[in-house]
């Protein structure tokens, strides 16, 4: 192996190793001090907010989940990001594969005007957007938000796996393309698996982005009823500021499953973040 | 040993994404009518895209010259401009847009010490990659809140105030203090992005670079300042630039959950300035106005960014 900075001494190393654990107790405790205050009853909390709770109780959760519907956001929010999700990566894998393998006239201005959005900031975009759903009576609607995710999520994802594409050989390609097979068979065949990795890589991404997504979800669906998990916990923790064990609960549950994917599939998130770069 | 993390970290430069043909060869031997099958295969993504984007964007600009609240409106020419480049609450808040920008020194600091020291392989990096990572994948809310939470005045930052026998501070009464406090969660929600791009860049170094400057005696130090940092100058720019753009365009999370902008618009962002007249004096033309004047200001400073901290990339 290659030295690389040379590794250091056992005391450095000693060193170094603790000032991580320290960077990492940073990152970590506010978490866990979250998970235990939402364990807790409130006089618990504001007795000893710092120790251990006397006992563990899920009553926040349970509060929350039938008091402020926050069931229903659950189950708006998977249908929303995964109704988006799905037809925004069928989409950009459709056009990023054409882009990637298929120079038809007109390719690169497409490719070029996909690019040229993608950098474009979402304030621009939250107001004509609203009006125009707002038009079509959009607002309010569940379908309404996803036209927004699938149209603000085709960009970067046509420009990501049209790289992805691009590294699918061509000569497997033409195999198939002199065996007779079609645009179809050469995609669902050929380029899927050959791209899995890559197709993974980005719904990881879009599926944070969506997830986490505050402002369109928040003036899209102003209804408590219809309301997706992000906002609704924005408007949790907004009101109910005495009551720290309601909103650390209401934070588990809107953080959990961005957690749990981090870390099933962090070796994805780390590729995929460091692809961006490539683009600059 | 050090081979799979390579692979992982660094598919920019690897033969997952960069190895594809730039030209096809087969293009000649492509019939019109399979180039029509491309052309087919992109077209439901172009006209989402022309749709919900080009389309909007156009939209904007004509707002902009209207004067309306979404139900009636007005045309009135560049009166928004004129207005938004004399109000004196654009200008407050365009410096507050400056303070924040404090966070960006800071996180790319951290964001550095933190990847040269995992970059050293000790014990454990890749776990501490992770858990560095972590906030990122954190809304803006939840972080927010969890910090908003940790400073209020009855919150756990206080108490710990008092039992040291210090008063408690009513952080967001207090505009410097609102801003700390956000700069704060700035930092923590964003040092592990800049990390993990920095450590992608010192993964693609070239180690027998290393080899040599030790051969010649190189000390840690210089190695750091005349291998490692002319090395990653491509990922810092990338680093400040995002930053950059981040704090003009995307703190409105942070300040809806944590100060809704004050006390008294001192922690009011350009951004959710815009969604304020927008939706809460319903002024959507002045808003557009102000949404395109803040696309210009960030392009100016991402082009004068990327010319200054890549001028000599000649890699």
């Amino acid at each position: 192996m290659a030295a690389r900075m040379r590794k250091f001494k056992w005391r450095t190393n000693t060193i170094v190793f603790l000032a991580l654990l320290s960077v990492a107790i940073t990152t970590l405790y506010p978490l866990f001090y979250v998970a235990m205050t939402s364990a807790r009853t409130l006089e618990d909390y504001v007795k000893n907010a710092y120790g251990l709770p006397k006992f563990f109780t899920l009553e926040s959760y349970r509060i929350l989940i039938d008091n402020y519907s926050l069931g229903t956001a659950a189950r708006n929010t998977v249908i929303v990001v995964g109704a988006s999700l799905a037809t925004a990566l069928i989409f950009s894998s459709l056009a990023g594969f054409a882009l990637a393998k298929y120079d038809f006239p007109g390719s690169k201005v497409i490719n070029w005007s996909f690019i040229a959005v993608m950098l474009l900031p979402s304030q621009i975009l939250i107001i004509p957007i609203y009006l125009l759903l707002s038009k079509f009576s959009l607002v309010g609607h569940l379908h309404g938000l996803m036209f927004v995710y699938i149209g603000t999520n085709i960009p970067f994802g046509v420009f990501f796996l049209k790289s992805t594409f691009s590294a699918v050989p061509d000569t497997i390609l033409d195999a198939a393309r002199i065996d007779g097979a079609g645009f179809f068979t050469s995609f669902f065949k050929i380029a899927i698996p050959n791209a899995a990795a890559g197709i993974t890589t980005l719904a990881v991404l879009q599926f944070l982005g969506m997830w986490n997504e505050l402002l369109y979800a928040y003036l899209i669906l102003p209804d408590q009823g219809m309301r997706l998990l992000t906002p609704a916990l924005a408007s949790i923790g907004g009101r109910y500021t005495t009551n720290q064990p309601l909103v650390a609960a209401a934070l588990c549950i809107t953080a959990t499953p961005t957690l749990i994917l981090l870390a099933m599939s962090s070796k994805y998130l780390v590729r995929g973040v460091s692809t961006g770069i490539g683009s600059s | 040993m050090t081979s799979p993390a390579v692979v992982e970290v660094g598919p920019v430069k690897g033969p997952t994404f960069a190895g594809g043909r730039k030209n096809s060869s087969s293009r000649g031997s492509l019939t019109r009518q399979k180039q029509r099958i491309g052309f087919f295969a992109a077209l439901p993504a172009f006209i989402v895209v022309a749709s919900l984007l080009f389309y909007p964007i156009c939209y904007a600009v004509w707002i902009s010259f209207l004067k309306t609240d979404g139900v009636t409106s007005k045309f009135i020419g560049l009166k928004n401009y004129v207005d938004i480049f004399a109000a004196p609450l654009v200008h407050q808040v365009f410096v507050t847009n400056l303070k924040f920008l404090v966070a960006i020194p800071i996180v790319i600091f951290l964001g550095l010490f933190s990847a040269v020291l995992l970059y050293q392989e000790i014990w454990g990096w890749r776990f501490f990659r992770i858990i560095f990572f972590l906030p990122s994948v954190l809304s803006t809310s939840v972080i927010g809140l969890m910090f908003r939470s940790a400073f209020t005045l009855n919150g756990p930052i206080n108490s710990a105030l008092i039992s040291m026998g210090l008063t408690p501070i009513n952080f967001f009464a207090r505009a410097n203090m609102a801003i700390f406090v956000v700069v704060l969660a700035l930092i923590w929600a964003g040092f592990g992005y800049a990390m993990m791009i920095l450590l992608s860049g010192l993964m693609s170094i070239d180690t027998d670079l290393f080899a040599a400057a030790e051969v010649d005696g190189a000390g840690w130090w210089q190695r750091f300042f005349y291998i490692i940092m002319p090395s990653i100058r491509q990922q810092l720019a990338f680093v400040s630039i995002i930053n950059t753009l981040y704090t003009f365009t995307s703190l409105f999370g942070f300040i809806f959950v944590m100060t809704a902008g004050g006390p008294l618009y001192s922690t009011t962002t350009l951004d959710y300035l815009v969604y304020q007249k927008a939706f809460s004096a319903f002024d959507m033309g002045q808003g557009s106005a102000l949404a395109i004047v803040i696309f210009g200001v960030i392009s100016v400073l991402t082009i004068a960014q990327s010319k200054y901290l890549k001028n000599d990339d000649g890699r």
